[in-house]
């Protein structure tokens, strides 16, 4: 009896550790998104005026199975969205992006090239990782969205 | 007429196109003989349609077909236990044990994770969807990265090559 | 108290007293609706036997959730949604296992439907309505799944496109493109089904 009334005790204090030092997202479940549009090539010499991408993004997109030793940022967009909540941006002319913000760190990713949609992705996104939608762009070049949660 | 156009009289059609907009695509049919015919076909489609059920039955009696929903609703139904007389003091006590059991693995836990923090990555589950029948899901739980390779030909454009007038304007 | 005389019940009726465990007043409400609810499996499913299978699932689920119908819509209505999400979860399990054909991922995202004449002549024209009503659903069987669903969804259920793309989890946009896509189809085979008895 003892044993289990300090062993509920230990419980409570758990509970308390949990409520304020774990929550990643915030108390009414909104969520803010960052979106990149990047460019990827082996051209060293580009123009000058075009921004490289955050080291540490280019280095993991280096060790992916990505051949292109050069990425660039073209675009970014950081959106805060409710729950449930879904907005759609335009990351270039051809290249628009819908997210909704989804319970449980989900969330959904759709992505339209000339207004065709061309893949939806339901996943949990977690801070901490990416989810990274790519192709083809000219000249052996390529152009990636990637998508991360901010806070 | 451009895809946009067709789709917006398609909404228009549909009643499902703001006001103002509405007004322009009215006026945009009274002078344009393609849209108009569009307009027309959308609406000798709907008429077809309309009160189209198909007269279909139920290929099974009223007794057997409902024979089979109450077998189901039967067989689904919860089992109820009949209910037992405690007291309070008891129920309670019958709990308190495990219940700290289960506190003292949680705390343990919690424990676990603060200590390790970031450094586990679970797997992520992904549902894709993907509407381009050559793309690739791949998984790189090291990099905490999940990519999505679409085979659509560079040709298509999906995303410009950059250049300043492919970007939003800021 | 009077006893429900149940062939002569509102709907209304029969729901309160099926939610209070009166099966014999289910029963009536399955007999009232059955053929509408089936008919709605089979426009989706195009299958007679999966259509059943679909309808008595739906009725099943209908008595486990009968608490839940509050009157907000006719019961009819209630059940009808019910039928629906469980055709479309089937749908979502069958593409899965089956490959799209070429030809549907061109009418998909080709943009076919842009280049299909304007059909002019107006299909109800001349036709007595048994046979309008079969060559309807002789040119919804040709059509895919995803591309039925939709017109079902919004000629016959008459849902708004947000409503649909809920339902089918993909965007408005797709909603909309699908829905083009078989109005046009649709009306393209109803002119040549027309035109092959002539």
């Amino acid at each position: 009896m003892r044993l289990g009334l300090i062993c509920l005790c230990l419980f409570f204090v758990a509970a308390l550790m949990l409520s304020t030092g774990s929550a990643r997202a915030q108390s009414d479940g909104s969520a803010t998104f960052e979106a990149l549009l990047v460019w990827g090539t082996n051209d060293a010499k580009t123009d000058p005026k075009f921004k490289p991408a955050d080291p540490a993004l280019a280095e993991k997109l280096k060790k992916s199975p990505f051949k292109w030793e050069h990425y660039f940022e073209m675009h970014r967009e950081n959106v805060k969205l409710k729950l449930n909540e879904e907005q759609t941006i335009k990351m270039s002319r051809n290249c628009v992006i819908s997210l909704t913000n989804l319970k449980d760190n989900q969330i959904k990713f759709e992505l339209f090239g000339k207004g065709t949609l061309a893949n939806t992705v339901t996943q949990s996104l977690p801070k901490g990782q990416l989810l990274v939608t790519g192709g083809d762009a000219e000249n052996s070049t390529a152009w990636f969205v990637v998508l991360r949660r901010v806070e | 007429m451009t895809e946009e156009q067709q789709l917006k009289l398609q909404t228009f059609f549909d009643k499902e196109l703001p006001e103002k907009e509405a007004r322009e695509i009215a006026s945009w049919l009274a002078r344009d003989a393609d849209a108009t015919a569009l307009h027309a076909e959308l609406r000798n489609t709907r008429q077809a349609l309309k009160g189209f059920e198909p007269e279909l039955k139920v290929p099974e009696s009223r007794e057997f077909y409902w024979s089979k929903i109450k077998r189901e609703i039967e067989r689904s139904a919860p089992a109820r236990a009949p209910a037992e007389q405690v007291s309070l003091f008891t129920s309670l006590r019958r709990f308190l044990l495990p219940l700290g059991a289960v506190a003292t693995l949680a705390l343990v836990g919690i424990i676990t994770l603060h200590q390790f923090g970031g450094g586990v990555v679970r797997p992520v589950p992904v549902n894709a969807i993907l509407a381009d029948a050559g793309a690739f899901t791949y998984r790189d739980e090291s990099q905490g990265m999940t990519v999505v390779w679409l085979s659509y030909p560079a040709e298509k454009k999906l995303a410009d090559s950059p250049s300043p007038d492919t970007l939003p304007a800021k | 108290m009077a006893e429900l005389a149940y062939s002569s019940a509102e709907d209304a009726a029969l729901v309160r007293a099926a939610q209070k465990g009166d099966t014999d007043a289910f029963e009536e409400l399955v007999a009232r609706h059955r053929d509408k609810i089936y008919a709605r499996a089979f426009s989706m499913m195009r299958n007679e036997d999966e259509a059943v299978d679909l309808s008595q699932e739906a009725w099943v689920k209908g008595w486990q959730r009968l608490a839940q119908f509050q009157g907000d819509s006719s019961f009819a209505t209630w059940i009808t949604r019910i039928v629906i999400n469980l055709c479309l979860d089937e749908l979502r399990k069958q593409k899965r296992r089956r490959t799209e054909s070429i030809e549907g991922m061109d009418e998909e995202t080709g943009g076919v439907e842009r280049q299909m004449p304007v059909v002019t002549t107006n299909p109800t024209e001349r036709l007595e309505r048994g046979e309008l009503r079969q060559r309807i659903d002789r040119a919804l069987g040709q059509l895919s799944h995803e591309h039925r669903t939709v017109l079902v969804l919004h000629e016959f259920e008459e849902m708004e496109y947000k409503e649909i793309a809920k339902a089918m989890d993909c965007s408005i946009g797709t909603v909309m493109s699908r829905l083009f896509y078989a109005r046009r189809k649709l009306a393209s085979l109803l002119a040549d089904l027309k035109n092959e008895n002539d």
